[in-house]
């Protein structure tokens, strides 16, 4: 086995892993179920975690290769009791059914919102092109993501 | 055990592969419902800090070690043979630069780095972002190197595709570090273990050089059932230096040099696209596989340079078939 440190949410750790063990594999092992695994190959961003701030298959990432690097997973996005401007917009515009992949969705369109503040439906639609949802289909989540882009410009300018 | 460690921290003359003794039973020891997705031959991660340092572990052992990029690939592809990676991410310089010669881009720069690079957004009125914004999806490009991309070779890559028409030259180390025409590069791939790939180079173009990429899929994500692109100057509507390529063939992406001919010094009129769109679907390499026929790739081939062409040519109202 082999040491790894990571930030994970904020948190500072030093985990065993070994060294084949994807992103995936080393944060499920430590309860961040958030996380979801899905296709294991990249295709369906269920297991969409930020590495250094941007969004990554996490399944597609050997742990070892995110070394020293600070992780943003699901668990990490709500202030406490308070949820991310994204989560609630999901809430609020019914973008959740199974809600399997709402986590890779949710952090997908974190990334796109943390560089863009005004995206373009075209915008959201390529962000989350990597997350798929078998159950709705993708309109009330680009709803809420356009939602949640007005919600965090509103905060910002108060 | 096996350890993760860095070449600095361990001796040279190290074994390369420490034995893990322990048998591959880690599935069993696990609790849980979830089953691992990592590879579990893997034993051994070593970080050199040169590219001669990484080269001299390649090949010590070629049949058990890989180049450690981006990763994608070796998460999804790597046979159970290796025991050893070679994590480049001290050697891969990362970030794009321009001088006059044209843009160098480090082989460690991600494909969404290179996208975002101001550079490279503007290279050849935009054609290289477009391509890009056609790789995958964000979550890949994201951790996707160039040197990765361009190493791989799949025959569906648009990276290499970009890199034929916009005569890439691919700085590779294997010994010595020397420079290599993309199309040269691509046609001697036969070697035992591939170069080390250090940085991709685009030559300068003119200003007036445009370029234009189609890409036929299923969906906008899954990998193309064929992809084509073309640059050429393009100067009161003659075209010079054209450069035509089509991949996903199945095969490996190829310029196709007999078109690039045909285009010389012509009026890129509608009756010359079609004639260079027909030229291209007779030619071109196409074969049968599971995702298209070749009947199919040939029509696909014909339609594509069309669009292309008529892109360049700035047709109104033809883009679309």
């Amino acid at each position: 086995m082999m040491s790894l440190e990571l930030t994970i949410n904020g948190e500072r750790r030093a985990l065993a892993a070994h060294p084949g063990d994807t992103l995936l594999d080393v944060l499920r092992r430590e309860g961040y179920v958030g996380v979801k695994k899905g296709c294991g190959s990249g295709d369906c961003g269920a297991c969409t975690v930020l590495l250094n701030g941007r969004a990554v298959n996490a399944c597609l990432v050997l742990a070892a290769r995110a070394e020293g690097a600070s992780i943003l997973t699901i668990e990490g996005l709500a202030d406490g009791d308070r949820l991310h401007p994204i989560q609630e917009a999901f809430l609020d515009e019914g973008a959740v059914q199974c809600g399997y992949c709402t986590p890779g969705m949710v952090l997908s369109a974190y990334d796109l919102l943390s560089r863009n503040a005004t995206p373009s439906e075209g915008e959201i639609r390529e962000a989350i092109s990597g997350n798929l949802c078998r159950c709705t289909g993708y309109v009330k989540q680009i709803r809420a993501i356009q939602t949640a882009a007005e919600r965090m410009r509103s905060e910002r300018d108060e | 055990m096996s350890e993760t460690r860095t070449l600095d921290e361990a001796p040279t003359d190290a074994p390369l592969v420490s034995a893990r003794g322990e048998g591959n039973n880690r599935r069993e020891e696990r609790e849980g419902d979830v089953e691992d997705v990592g590879l579990h031959h893997i034993q051994l991660i070593v970080r050199p800090s040169t590219a001669s340092e990484a080269w001299r572990l390649r090949t010590s052992d070629p049949g058990a070690t890989r180049f450690l990029g981006g990763g994608i690939d070796v998460v999804l592809y790597t046979p159970e043979t290796v025991t050893t990676l070679i994590d480049l991410s001290r050697v891969a310089r990362v970030g794009v630069s321009e001088d006059r010669r044209g843009l160098s881009i480090g082989a460690g720069t991600t494909l969404s780095e290179l996208l975002e690079a101001r550079e490279a957004g503007s290279w050849v009125g935009g054609f290289l972002a477009d391509v890009l914004r056609c790789v995958a999806s964000p979550l890949q490009r994201n951790v996707a190197t160039v040197g990765g991309a361009a190493a791989r070779a799949h025959p569906w890559s648009d990276v290499i595709l970009a890199m034929l028409v916009l005569d890439a030259e691919v700085e590779v180390y294997d010994g010595v570090a020397r420079s290599v025409p993309a199309a040269e590069f691509y046609a001697a791939r036969a070697q035992d273990v591939a170069p080390l790939i250090t940085a991709v180079r685009l030559p300068a173009r003119p200003a007036s050089a445009r370029g234009a990429f189609e890409k036929f899929g299923r969906t906008g994500f899954d990998v193309g059932l064929l992809n084509c692109a073309c640059v050429a100057n393009v100067v009161r509507g003659l075209c010079g230096g054209a450069r035509v390529a089509v991949g996903g063939t199945p095969g490996l992406a190829r310029r196709l040099s007999d078109v690039e001919g045909f285009l010389e010094a012509k009026r890129l009129s509608r009756e010359t696209i079609a004639e260079a769109a027909m030229l291209a679907a007779r030619i071109v390499d196409a074969r049968d596989d599971r995702r298209a026929s070749e009947t199919y790739r040939r029509t696909l081939t014909g339609v594509g340079i069309r669009r292309c062409l008529t892109q360049l040519a700035g047709i109104e109202g033809e883009g679309a078939l």
